[in-house]
């Protein structure tokens, strides 16, 4: 017998240790970037100090869309059908306002087949984290180009890429999301802030991450792959999160220029200036960031665009403040004396 | 000369987007009003304005609803169709028309009222002529077959609620009417209406308007929908009863409406309030549910609680939308890829069109399944006689959904997917409940929701699903029988046939052949149906559709020995049902199999 005391679970704000946010085993390829962001899900959620049964995670059709097996094994889910997540998650938010809905999807079903209802969900302001597991192929069809895979791009076998991508990040800013993020799968500090901040985020937060797929575009001529990104990756801005719950610890001022965005919940993201100072609220300059890093073939990381001003779906839905869900029977089907009423009205008319 | 009272079709041709809809209402609702049974049918293009439109109004103190055979008034408005018109009546018809039109009247064999339409309603108001023109042809005909005064005027009061100065104009072009044809006719025809006695009051009302009102009082917690002919009318009829019936004094409301980017998703946005415990519903046509097939498969996979209602217009492909049919039922009943299997169920009237608005949900949440309700635009946009709506006699059933921490605590051996009753029907936590959290899933899986290929699972999972449904049948509203006791030839019909099937029976009766009715108002198929056929040596199933869906469906799902007594009756034009039409083609049917 050991005399050493055993060590100290860590416990989050609602004295959760960081095992309840986790999920099962992933079966995706050994290396694949979704799995570190399914890491980043499950500490962001962690550190946010969120119930986790008070998550709901949604997903479509492709490799991404199987990720949510493998954290939060706490929260309901739904794997739902390819493209269509949007969809469902905004009918469960019509009946549950008060879940945060945590949507994972890819660029097959994102770009492609759910470009339609990415592009509505966006134009309702849905109320959730959009996450987009971008590597610019179809992982489970074994490797076909998706719709925002980089011309000149060579994924693993085949021709090099020739279409024009499809940039979502831009198509989102031009649809008036409310918050527009990319990152990179393999910078994890930055994405796990960023992720932090869309979870305290009341609208649609798109995060577009690049996230190699190293079975069929890792290779050297991929634009997508680990080394290309890490070597070619322009970042706008250092970000840092400081929970509502936690002001200002953790985090050193930095020494020079620094823009804090307070968000919905009353949390911070601090983004902290590297070269040019990049304004979130400015959607030409992000535009123009996304722009003059296709040209260089670069890939642009940080919050590209955020507008706290604009009315989320549940406002426009003009619901009772209580979730559909807990409405009583009773309150949902009219009286007799109504029925009876309109049957007069009816009789009268 | 003998008259003919309250037994005779009006046709009217005018063009769409003429006001023509809200002249022809009059008249419907002056008859109506007047005890006369009569049905009203509108005719009108796939178009906004310019396309020809017809309204047919029966009079029958038969009863009868269908158009009926032929046409014995005809009105003439439309310059498009009027030769083909002119030349479609039968000898000693009587026609109105306009011969402000300039076109021919060469029809010698007719009665002939020629009135000056549109100088009457220029002379009104020169700026709203077109939409006058058709208010005087009512006031003619309000004159040549004795519809009452009191009865127009009621009716205008009505069509034009509280606006004081259209209600003067229309009274006044009716005058204009009346006057014109009282100055200048003798009446030769002998058609007139008659008051009847009215022994049970009743309204019109559209199966579409009573459905939505059915889904409002069924707790409906989200509508999203796609617009699309026929079946606008339904959640329009929704959304326009919420601020009154479901919205507080805050105006905030116990309902979220979401006009949805195409079918597909809206079918997605009530799985999601299923999914999420709520009521969710979509209102949609032939060509929406073909789009949502791929949904309707999760939904009947994964058991999500689901509600839609098809308003069935002419397929395949766009067809014919404004015209009406019964063609979707097969689709709906195994609808998507995979062995599926659906609940259906089949008002046939506007009462049991508001019944089963409510019903709908009741059904999805007790079984975890899509449930369709099946109309079709001859019942949804057309206006019935209504006799009032009843109120649910039972609570809203939200099926086996564990709300409570206790009773799930108090659970033994839980998976969302297990059955524990023997019913096939398993039990389900919630999102954000934090009670037994799983992955919901359109893939295979265990009985604790567990992604799953193994082959054991999978069956057990397909004969699960298949008992569940099955055992749904005899719980699903029960067939309406109406046996003669000597009759040996059954007839088993659905839906807005319901309209036809009264004179469907009195043409045959008058051949000497008596035949008891079976209306099928659910799949999968109540066990009564079974034994309707069992009861007859022959039994015709009668259906709006080229290749007789039903028969299809109970000719795969009928015991062998009875098959061979099943026969079809399938015939569409895209018309409302015509009696005589499909009384013809059951006797020739029975021949065919008596020989």
């Amino acid at each position: 017998m050991s005399d050493k005391p055993a060590r100290a679970i860590k416990l989050n704000v609602i004295n959760e240790p960081k095992d309840s946010y986790k999920g099962g085993p992933s079966s995706l390829c050994p290396g694949c970037g979704h799995d570190q962001i399914s890491n980043v899900i499950i500490n962001a959620a962690w550190e946010n100090g969120i119930k986790p049964h008070r998550i709901a995670k949604m997903s479509g059709i492709g490799c991404s869309s199987k990720t949510p097996a493998y954290y939060l094994g706490q929260s309901h889910g739904f794997n739902t059908v390819h493209g269509r997540m949007p969809s469902v998650t905004t009918g469960a938010y019509a009946i549950n306002k008060d879940l945060l809905y945590l949507g994972v999807s890819g660029d097959g079903d994102s770009a492609s087949i759910g470009i339609g209802q990415l592009i509505h969900a966006i134009r309702r302001n849905m109320d959730m984290v959009y996450i987009v597991e971008n590597n610019g192929v179809y992982g489970l069809t074994k490797g076909q180009y998706s719709a925002t895979a980089d011309v000149g791009s060579k994924k693993k076998k085949g021709k090099a890429n020739e279409t024009q991508p499809i940039d979502l990040c831009a198509l989102a800013i031009n649809l008036g999301c409310t918050f527009v993020a990319r990152s990179f799968s393999g910078s994890k500090k930055q994405l796990t802030s960023i992720l932090k901040a869309a979870m305290s985020h009341k609208g649609f937060a798109l995060i577009d991450v690049i996230s190699p797929c190293v079975t069929f575009n890792n290779n050297d001529e991929s634009m997508r792959s680990y080394q290309y990104v890490k070597d070619n990756e322009i970042t706008l801005h250092m970000a840092d999160y400081i929970p509502h719950f936690e002001p200002m610890a953790e985090v050193e001022v930095p020494e020079g220029h620094f823009t804090d965005i307070t968000l919905h919940d009353g949390s911070t993201i601090r983004l902290e200036t590297i070269s040019d100072n990049h304004d979130p609220s400015d959607s030409m300059a992000a535009l123009t960031a996304l722009h003059e890093a296709e040209v260089e073939k670069k890939h642009v990381t940080g919050l590209l665009y955020f507008d706290a001003t604009k009315p989320s779906l549940a406002e426009d839905l003009g619901l009772v403040e209580t979730p559909l869900l807990d409405v009583s029977d009773d309150q949902l089907r009219p009286s007799k004396d109504i029925l009876d009423t309109i049957n007069k009205e009816f009789l009268n008319q | 000369m003998d008259t003919i009272a309250n037994d005779f079709t009006i046709n009217i041709a005018t063009a769409n987007g003429t006001g023509s809809q809200s002249a022809n209402l009059i008249l419907l609702q002056s008859l109506f009003d007047m005890g006369v049974p009569v049905s009203g049918k509108n005719l009108f293009p796939s178009n906004i304005s310019g396309l020809p439109t017809w309204y047919i109004v029966r009079l029958s103190d038969e009863g009868y609803q269908a158009p009926g055979d032929r046409t014995h008034i005809q009105v003439l408005v439309n310059k498009a169709t009027w030769a083909e018109d002119l030349a479609a009546l039968e000898p000693g018809s009587v026609v109105v028309w306009n011969m402000d039109s300039k076109m021919p009247m060469d029809r010698e064999d007719v009665v002939s009222y020629p009135i000056p339409m549109t100088k009457l309603a220029r002379s009104l108001s020169p700026k709203l002529a077109k939409l006058v023109t058709n208010i005087v042809y009512v006031g003619a005909l309000a004159e040549l077959l004795g519809i009452t005064d009191e009865a127009l005027h009621k009716a205008v009061a009505g069509q034009f609620k509280g606006k004081a100065s259209a209600i003067e104009l229309n009274t006044t072009a009716l005058e204009l009417g009346r006057n014109y044809a009282k100055e200048n006719f003798t009446k030769t025809d002998p058609y007139v209406v008659e008051s009847r006695e009215i022994e049970q009051q009743r309204f019109f009302m559209e199966g579409n308007e009573a459905v939505a009102l059915g889904c409002i009082f069924g707790g409906v917690q989200l509508l999203a929908w796609y617009p699309i002919t026929p079946s606008s009318s339904l959640a329009e009829g929704i959304i326009g009863w919420l601020p009154r019936l479901r919205t507080n004094d805050e105006g905030e409301s116990t309902c979220a409406v979401i006009q949805a980017e195409d079918e597909l998703a809206a079918a997605g946005m009530i799985l999601g309030a299923g999914w999420a415990g709520g009521r969710g519903m979509t209102a949609t046509s032939g060509p929406g549910i073909s789009l949502m097939q791929e949904f309707i498969g999760l939904a009947y996979f994964a058991e999500i609680p689901s509600v839609f209602w098809d308003v069935n217009r002419v397929g395949p492909s766009t067809g014919l939308p404004t015209r009406t049919q019964q063609s979707d039922l097969a689709m709906l009943y195994e609808g998507s890829h995979g062995d599926t299997q659906h609940i259906v169920i089949i008002p046939g009237t506007v009462e049991e069109c508001f019944e089963f608005g409510w019903r709908a949900f009741d059904i999805s949440e007790r079984y975890q399944t899509p449930v369709f309700g099946l109309s079709d635009l001859d019942l949804g946009m057309n206006r019935w006689a209504c006799e009032g709506f009843t109120y649910p006699d039972v609570p809203m059933d939200r099926g086996k959904t564990i709300r409570e921490q206790d009773v799930f605590e108090a659970m033994e051996n839980f998976g969302r997917y297990r059955d524990l009753d023997g019913d096939g029907i398993p039990y389900r936590t919630l999102p954000g409940s934090g009670m037994a959290p799983i992955l919901y899933r359109g893939t295979g899986h265990n009985p604790d929701g567990v992604y799953s290929e193994k082959p054991d699972d999978y069956f057990a999972l397909m004969k699960r699903l298949k008992d569940k449904v099955n055992g749904a049948r005899d719980h699903l509203p029960a067939p309406l029988l109406r046996e003669e006791v000597e009759g040996d030839v059954g007839v088993i019909y659905y839906g807005s046939m319901e309209n036809t099937i009264q004179e469907i029976d009195d043409i045959l009766e008058a051949t000497g052949l008596k035949v008891s009715q079976c209306r099928v108002r659910s799949l999968p198929i109540h066990s009564e149906v079974e034994a309707f056929i069992r009861r007859h040596r022959m039994t015709i199933v009668l259906e709006i559709n080229r290749d007789g869906q039903l028969w299809g469906i109970l000719r795969r799902e009928l015991p062998n020995d009875i098959v061979g007594q099943v026969h079809s009756v399938a015939y569409s034009d895209g018309m409302p049902p015509r009696a005589r039409i499909y009384a013809e083609k059951i006797l020739e049917t029975i021949k065919e199999v008596s020989q």
